[in-house]
């Protein structure tokens, strides 16, 4: 296994989906999807369990057949190549590693299929197995193994061979906690020394944002939005999106009126300026989405304000976060960092403040 | 204490039917046949108190030795032949099959209901000079002339993989199932072609069951007569048919009980080679 970092070419794709369909009897998993991975990127496909994202990883994989499209990978078509002769390996939900092997010869599969000599793979097994820091475990068997030392044995063997596209299916999901944020960490470091493409399946939103470089969020079998972590959180296509990536207050809002730069909206018994253009004509119903760490108690825009009454507060170590009802009825939650300042009391009245540029305007 | 008392107490008069049954039908004939296979006989064929090895000693000649070979050979075919058309039928079914997989299954069974020596006479039929087999190959002009199939070896044969296929099945049925299918994805994803997956994957995770199996098909193959008989003739003499003649035909009980008793030794010998290759088999996990 070679240590030199490879630097993404940022502009070549590496896997492409031309119009891909995947229809199981009634059922349609995936509908005419485009999609296109970059080489050397970490790309996650992110969205509900049944969202078509792991059906995606199964046909990059070959699992699955198409019923309709294409799919490329490194330029070549793919579509009707089986399984065992794509370039591409997996990490399994579940680890599957072989029960009836020890940890080297699962981690040597892939050198053994391929006649590798007997010295070389044993060699490469064990680089692969020391780049997880399993190299002390090479004799045992997969089931005296813990799930994070399994999960690690899964990612040497998947990365032996030097794949062109590491796809990984929800590797961590079985993992706790602590244990899971510090493989995130490693896949992630992983990754970028090893420059190889890696196509990661999640429900976990947070997990998506910290480690990939782009995110598609899928729902339905289609994509709703594809953007970079902070693409997916500051500029929300949609609602579903805005609600889905992290918390999001939705408050609903009457647009009063509209010109090239800023909208006016009804909300919360007051009038505010939502900037940019949203080309939602006047009285129309909307909803208005802004992030609970946007909201701010110290009027910094003492134009753009609503006043609500402290409902709840909830301490969460590093962060306090409140619940307002505003005049309206509606709620709106604030999140602020624990600075050691007081803390407003409950049934207080306060002024909220909104920065136009945080606040955005979605269709209902 | 009391309650512990009465709990083995309980569990003890629950026991004793099947403890009696098996005692009075199983073990006590069983102790007779051992006890007769040490015993004298009259030129009558009555059987005489004594003890001598003499019927042992009988055993060591060549002709008996052939029945063994015999026997072994018949058995070892009918394995290697209920194995090699059992492991399709179980994969097809484990994998393949889908929800018609219960049905195969009950398929399988159904001629169990039926008695075995009568489905053994359907061969006879079948296999016959005018059996349905010779008509139609006769028919569809392949021969011109139907063919002795009957009193051959693989007419036995037949018969034996028919009766034993069954109990093939199901011990392999049993071992593949429970296999994660995720392991043949990741075997082909990692590069192993079908044949390679199965090969290096598949049968060695399925291999508890082959071995059950080739214990079920083996020792009751050892002691088998009806079918040679029916099927085969009766030409090479068996363990099986020894034992019948021995008894029934020369009234010669002592030697038939002695041939019994190598027929049981040779039958735990295969139930301990079971159990050790299990005991390794399992070790690989």
């Amino acid at each position: 296994m070679s240590t030199t970092i490879k630097y993404p070419s940022p502009s070549k794709a590496v896997v492409e989906l031309r119009g891909v369909e995947k229809r199981f009897a009634a059922f349609t998993a995936l509908r005419r999807m485009d999609l296109t991975i970059r080489e050397g990127e970490f790309f996650t496909l992110l969205g509900p369990s049944g969202c078509g994202k792991t059906t995606t990883l199964r046909l990059i994989a070959g699992f699955e057949l198409p019923s309709e499209g294409q799919i490329m990978i490194a330029g070549q078509d793919v579509s009707n190549v089986p399984t065992h002769l794509r370039p591409v390996h997996t990490v399994f939900q579940n680890y599957a590693l072989f029960p009836h092997m020890t940890v080297l010869d699962n981690v040597a599969f892939p050198l053994t299929v391929r006649r590798i000599t007997k010295a070389e793979r044993l060699e490469r097994a064990r680089a692969a197995l020391d780049l997880v820091q399993m190299d002390a475990f090479g004799d045992r068997k997969p089931s005296q193994l813990s799930g994070g030392q399994q999960q690690r044995v899964a990612l040497a063997r998947a990365l032996v061979n030097e794949p062109q596209v590491l796809l990984l299916d929800e590797p961590l999901g079985a993992l706790d906690l602590k244990l899971r944020k510090e493989m995130q960490a490693e896949l992630k470091a992983m990754q970028r020394r090893l420059g190889i493409t890696f196509v990661f399946v999640t429900h976990d939103q947070e997990e998506a944002l910290s480690m990939s470089d782009r995110i598609a969020l899928m729902k339905g079998g289609e994509i709703v939005q594809l953007d970079t972590p902070t693409g997916l959180y500051d500029r929300p296509a949609n609602a579903y999106v805005a609600d889905f990536i992290g918390e999001t207050n939705m408050i609903p809002a009457r647009v009063v009126s509209c010109d090239a730069d800023a909208t006016l909206v009804e909300a919360m018994g007051t009038r505010l300026r939502v900037s940019g253009y949203h080309g939602q004509a006047a009285g129309a119903e909307v909803q208005m989405a802004i992030r609970p760490e946007r909201v701010s108690d110290e009027i910094a825009e003492p134009s753009n304000c609503a006043e609500g009454v402290l409902a709840d507060i909830e301490f969460i170590g590093t962060d306090l976060r409140m619940a307002y009802r505003m005049t309206d009825g509606s709620r709106v939650v604030m999140r602020r960092q624990n600075s050691g300042r007081a803390a407003p009391q409950l049934g207080e009245t306060r002024r909220l403040g909104f920065r136009q540029q945080d606040l955005r305007l979605f269709s209902r | 204490m009391r309650r512990e008392r009465r709990e083995q107490l309980q569990t003890g008069l629950m026991l004793t039917p099947s403890v009696l049954l098996l005692a009075l039908f199983i073990l006590l004939p069983l102790c007779v046949v051992f006890a007769y296979s040490f015993a004298l006989r009259d030129p009558y064929g009555a059987v005489l108190p004594g003890f001598t090895l003499d019927n042992y000693k009988e055993l060591v000649q060549g002709v008996y030795l052939r029945v063994l070979m015999n026997s072994f050979s018949l058995a070892g075919m009918t394995t290697v032949l209920c194995l090699l058309i059992g492991y399709p039928v179980a994969y097809f079914i484990a994998f393949k099959a889908g929800r018609a997989a219960p049905a195969l299954l009950l398929l399988l069974l159904i001629p169990f209901w039926i008695n075995f020596l009568i489905r053994i006479s359907a061969w006879v039929v079948l296999l016959g000079r005018g059996g349905l087999i010779n008509k139609g190959l006769v028919f569809s002009g392949l021969i011109d002339e139907p063919i002795g199939m009957l009193g051959t070896v693989a007419a036995t044969l037949v018969g034996m993989v028919y009766a034993f296929l069954p109990v093939t099945v199901f011990p392999i049925y049993a071992a593949l199932t429970p296999i994660d299918r995720r392991l043949m994805e990741a075997g082909a994803d990692l590069g192993a072609g079908p044949a390679e997956t199965f090969w290096r994957i598949t049968l060695p995770l399925s291999l508890p069951g082959v071995l059950a199996a080739a214990l079920f098909v083996f020792v009751p193959s050892m002691g088998v007569f009806a079918i040679p008989v029916l099927l085969g003739g009766g030409k090479d003499i068996i363990l099986g048919n020894l034992i019948v003649q021995l008894f029934l035909e020369f009234r010669n009980i002592p030697v038939g009980a002695a041939v019994s008793i190598l027929l049981l030794v040779v039958s735990g010998f295969g139930i301990l080679l079971y159990m050790r290759a299990l005991r390794r088999v399992e070790a690989m996990k």
